[in-house]
């Protein structure tokens, strides 16, 4: 019986494991066979021959390369100023008190249920109107501040001792002073977090940027993709477009290899509460 | 009280510090998400094909509320919006408490491993899996079909058919989020004292009478929220229905998110979009309100 | 420690704030509507292969206008529409951009189709036949250069027709339903239908409709419910049921490709009713198995008289809101780019780009200069049938009228409406799509 439920249990996982990477093993094998094989009916499970033609055609036909840079700047950008504006936010309404308060924050985080469709259109309007279509700005600027992150920076500003903000105010400090030196510090899971969290949000957002951006020079990595999708109707390009797709996610996947452990650690804090 | 006391007295002296830090949030949010919603239902009084200058919309007052609710597109949208999440909860909520279940007792080796995998799936941008997963549907000689028929099954035809098209979708969601909820659950088992696994145990009960009379109730507040993140998510769909389906086949993925954006970009009718958006609103508003509601209630009792 | 992480932070701090401000200069933007270099941009959904002939055939252009830097811009087809809706009322937005003719009405309400200059609009009248000046014609102003002619035709997988021992392409719907049980058994279907593609579900079935002698339309009042049109719905039902035509493998992805081309390159589908446009898809994805590849004319209805496929054109058209400046200078490369001296041996420039595809040029002397290509037994078809063809009407409403019959012609295919319920609530659908946009 026991053994029975071991076994369960190790099926169970091995399930779970190729679910989610089969997906991901058929982009990556999409990519490496030929044009004619990769129309072939039904499909081969494994490539007759291997070719790795698509990664250098994908650099070739749309700046793939300067696309990801751009998606570094706009990714790298947009968490940092996340960051400010959620360490900021999440510690006024952790630890301030003033008249309306819980209103105002949950009004704030409840934007989150907001579908970004709705607002699309004036949203349009008012970027290209404040004359910032085109620019990396006008795909910034709207979304600098993020609620799920002001929620996620307040339930952990929480946790941080009152005694410790009021020994440092006794101290004299600045109220900013006390939040670099003695706040922030205390939120460096946090803040890992955050900004993985953030720089995912970025690197994926696509409708935004696509309806901002017009010269494909400013293109992030996920508009240069979408751009490939229109070559996707020559057979030719199928692996070329499947190369491409791995490509744009190699950087998210390593972001979140690299920091999983506290990643999934802190994000999983936030149902707890 | 002193406390209080000793708050007001510091809030004089916090308060520029706290208006500082506190402003960017506020006045981005302000802008680029309260004024839009404002002028979502400015638009949603016109007509306008945002061809033109905003100054140049046709006045209609409600007319394009009213056309609402005669549209059978509108009221088809929003059902199949209600059962994509439904579907999306039905589906992820058990799956994910199992695996957390599993990642989280059996001390199976790499199930560390396990867990990173679930979750990388959330990573991966939208836009590129959604191609794969184009291929993955392809309906008689897609991989997944191909699976199914070796079974002796019939083809599924995944999403060319509009019989299984949502759930198509669904299950797509499905796999990007499966991780993601897992992990919150193992979070919520973690808050679960040893003690009571251990009370549970001696008693001999077995593992289905320890689930569903000591797991479940103690995981509800976890489970209550991943069911709502996963409404919230739900709600939100759009990406999958604009790159796999364009809301067909016969319309049987045509979500609220698409039909909204099909009526504004593509017909040209942004005022009807926008009060199919500011409809949308009104709904998740009151969802909303039910659920704090249903809160406070619960909390006073 | 402390002190060096607060440092840190700060650098980022800092580093952050620069690259806002640099970002926000970089968008000081080059509206660029003075005397100096016009840089006109080009707005397409053309594949790689016809964006680099385009860019080429600027490049030229440039080498005699050295003030004009002409870009070209590629985007799905999926997105065309709505770049054009966000972008196009903005003087920062695409000059040129390529249109469906369904698009044109509402982009000249609207005023962001620029009318031609006089000395252009005497260039079309004179060198394109009437019928495609007509289409780009509203309220007496020509709006634009037409550039690709499309219609359809049966195509047909010649070596499945030789296994079922059918000699001839079908020329009726009779012959289309007895032929079509034929070719149908184990996994493959005797005709296609598509689905999930507005166009690719509409334009093959009203040109079922138009060889039976029936019309979409009247002025702007539908006739789905007209015998004549209602026929086609009966076909379609008929096929389904007789399992010749299997609804999931005709589906459409959103760039017009996917499981209905896959399945007819791989011989899993007889026949199937689509534009000339697809025939470089087909060379492509079937290499040597290309030459299955048979062309006959749209299957004949009882009422109908004769063979006539629907027709619709795209064109190149000037944004009204860019500076005027830009504008000429678009009216200008336009002209070169569909005149006689851009391409090869007498075509335009656009007409060669256009050959690359398969798809028909327009300009009389691009059809000239092309003859021998478009002899090539596939296009010949396509070419014969064209004086034949029923053009797709252009209405404000258009799109949503095309969606709306898109979905009741794939209840009939799903098996989800009988046909007659199925065009009536089409009927509804499009003539209140039709009645809103044009009050």
């Amino acid at each position: 019986m026991r053994r029975l439920a071991r076994i369960g249990a190790v099926v169970g996982l091995a399930a779970a494991a190729v679910f989610p990477l089969f997906p991901l093993y058929w982009m990556f094998i999409s990519s490496v066979k030929s044009p004619a094989e990769l129309s072939e009916i039904p499909p081969t499970w494994w490539p007759r021959e291997l070719t790795f033609d698509a990664y250098t055609t994908v650099f070739d036909v749309v700046p793939f390369g300067s696309a990801m840079a751009n998606s570094v700047l706009i990714a790298g950008v947009g968490t940092l100023s996340v960051l400010v504006t959620s360490i900021g936010a999440g510690y006024v309404f952790a630890k301030y008190r003033f008249r309306g308060r819980d209103a105002l924050f949950w009004t704030l985080v409840g934007t989150m249920f907001l579908p970004p469709i709705v607002t699309l259109v004036p949203l349009y309007w008012m970027v290209s109107s404040l004359g910032l279509a085109d620019s990396y700005l006008g795909v910034l600027l709207p979304w600098l501040a993020n609620p799920f992150g002001i929620f996620l920076m307040r339930q952990f500003c929480l946790d941080v001792p009152d005694e410790l903000i009021d020994a440092a105010r006794v101290d004299g400090a600045g109220e900013l002073r006390i939040l670099w030196t003695v706040v922030v510090p205390l939120l460096r899971p946090a803040v890992v977090t955050l900004a993985v969290f953030a720089f995912v949000y970025y690197w994926n957002s696509f409708l935004w940027p696509l309806s901002v951006l017009q010269s494909d020079d400013k293109f992030p990595v996920v508009l240069a993709l979408s751009q490939l999708l229109s070559y996707a109707t020559s057979v030719r390009y199928q692996s070329v477009v499947m190369a491409g797709a791995l490509v744009a996610s190699i950087p998210t996947i390593v972001v979140f290899l690299l920091t999983q452990r506290v990643f999934i650690q802190n994000i999983s804090r936030t149902g707890v509460k | 009280m002193t406390n209080v006391q000793h708050q007001r007295r510091g809030a004089r002296g916090h308060r520029g510090a706290g208006t500082l830090l506190l402003s960017p949030a506020l006045v981005i949010t302000g802008a680029f998400v309260f004024v839009p919603i404002v002028l979502t239902a400015w638009i949603s009084l016109h007509e306008w094909s945002m061809y033109t200058p905003m100054s140049e919309m046709r006045w209609l007052g409600l007319d394009n509320y009213e056309a609402l609710w005669a549209s059978g597109n509108f009221r088809s949208a929003l059902w199949h919006t209600v059962v994509y999440a439904l579907m999306v909860v039905g589906i992820t909520l058990p799956l994910a408490f199992l695996l957390a279940m599993l990642l989280y007792f059996p001390s199976v080796r790499g199930r560390h491993v396990v867990r990173t995998i679930l979750f990388a799936t959330y990573v991966v941008p939208t836009i590129a899996v959604a191609l794969v997963w184009g291929n993955l549907y392809a309906p008689g000689y897609g991989p997944l079909d191909q699976m199914v028929m070796a079974l002796g099954l019939d083809s599924v035809g995944w999403i060319s058919d509009p019989d299984v098209a949502l759930f198509s979708i669904a299950l797509f969601n499905v796999w990007q989020m499966l991780g993601y909820y897992t992990v919150l659950l193992i979070a919520g088992l973690t808050q679960v004292p040893a003690e009571v696994f251990e009370a549970a145990r001696i008693d001999g009960a077995g593992w289905w009478r320890q689930t569903v009379s000591i797991i479940i109730p103690l995981l509800r507040p976890t489970l209550v929220f991943v069911a709502m993140i996963a409404v919230i998510n739900s709600i939100q769909v759009f990406d999958p229905v604009y790159l796999l389906t364009q809301g067909g086949p016969s319309d049987a993925t045509n979500v609220l998110t698409f039909e909204i954006q099909r009526t504004a970009f593509q017909f040209g009718l942004a005022g009807q979009a926008s009060a199919m958006a500011m409809s949308l609103l009104l709904v998740l508003l009151v969802l909303a309100g039910t659920i704090l509601a249903a809160r406070r209630l619960r909390g006073t009792r | 420690m402390r002190v060096s992480r607060s440092r840190l932070l700060r650098l980022l701090a800092g580093g952050a704030a620069a690259v806002l401000l640099a970002s926000a200069a970089g968008c000081g933007d080059d509206a660029g509507s003075g005397g100096g270099k016009q840089t006109v941009t080009f707005l397409t959904h053309w594949a790689p292969d016809q964006v680099k002939m385009l860019e080429d055939a600027a490049a030229v252009f440039e080498t005699t206008h050295p003030n004009v830097d002409v870009q070209i811009r590629a985007v799905p087809f999926a997105n065309l529409l709505s770049t054009l809706r966000t972008q196009g009322a903005s003087p920062s937005g695409p000059t040129i951009a390529s249109i469906y003719d369904l698009w044109l009405p509402e982009l000249v309400r609207d005023a962001i189709a620029a009318p031609a200059p006089d000395a252009k609009a005497a260039d079309l009248k004179a060198n394109w036949p009437a019928n495609l000046v007509e289409d780009v014609t509203k309220g007496g102003k020509a709006y634009g250069y037409p550039n690709e002619v499309d219609l359809y035709a049966l195509n047909y997988n010649k070596k499945m027709f030789a296994d079922a021992g059918i000699a001839a392409p079908p020329a009726t719907w009779a012959e289309l339903e007895a032929d079509a049980a034929k070719l149908t058994k184990g996994d493959q279907q005797g005709f296609g239908v598509i689905t999930s593609w507005p166009a690719g579900v509409v334009h093959p079935f009203l040109s079922l409709v138009a060889s039976n002698g029936g019309q979409l339309l009247n002025g702007t009042t539908p006739q789905l419910t007209e015998p004549k049109v209602a026929a086609a719905a009966d076909l379609y039902k008929r096929l389904v049921d007789a399992k010749s035509t299997v609804a999931t493998m005709g589906q459409a992805n959103a760039n017009t490709t996917g499981p209905y081309l896959d399945n007819f390159v791989n011989g899993k589908t007889g026949m199937i009713i689509m534009a000339n446009w697809w025939q470089g898809s087909l060379k492509q994805a079937m290499g040597d198995k290309y030459a299955d590849v048979g062309v006959a004319p749209v299957p004949v209805g009882p009422s109908g008289t004769k063979s006539s496929a629907i027709s619709y054109s795209w064109l190149t058209m000037v944004n009204a809101k860019a500076p005027q400046a830009k504008q000429d200078a678009a009216w200008e490369f336009l002209a070169w780019l569909n005149g006689p001296e851009s391409g090869k041996n007498g075509s335009s420039a656009m007409a060669d780009v256009l050959m690359s595809m398969g798809i028909l040029p327009s300009r009389n002397s691009d059809l000239k200069a092309h003859e021998a290509a478009l002899s090539d037994p596939f296009l010949k078809v396509y070419v014969e049938q064209l004086p034949n063809a029923t053009p797709f009407p252009t209405v404000l409403g258009g799109e949503q009228m095309s969606q709306a019959i898109q979905k009741h012609v794939e209840d009939v295919v799903f098996g989800k409406a009988t046909p007659a319920e199925a065009m009536k609530a089409a009927q509804d659908d499009a003539a209140a799509a039709l009645q809103k946009a044009n009050p």
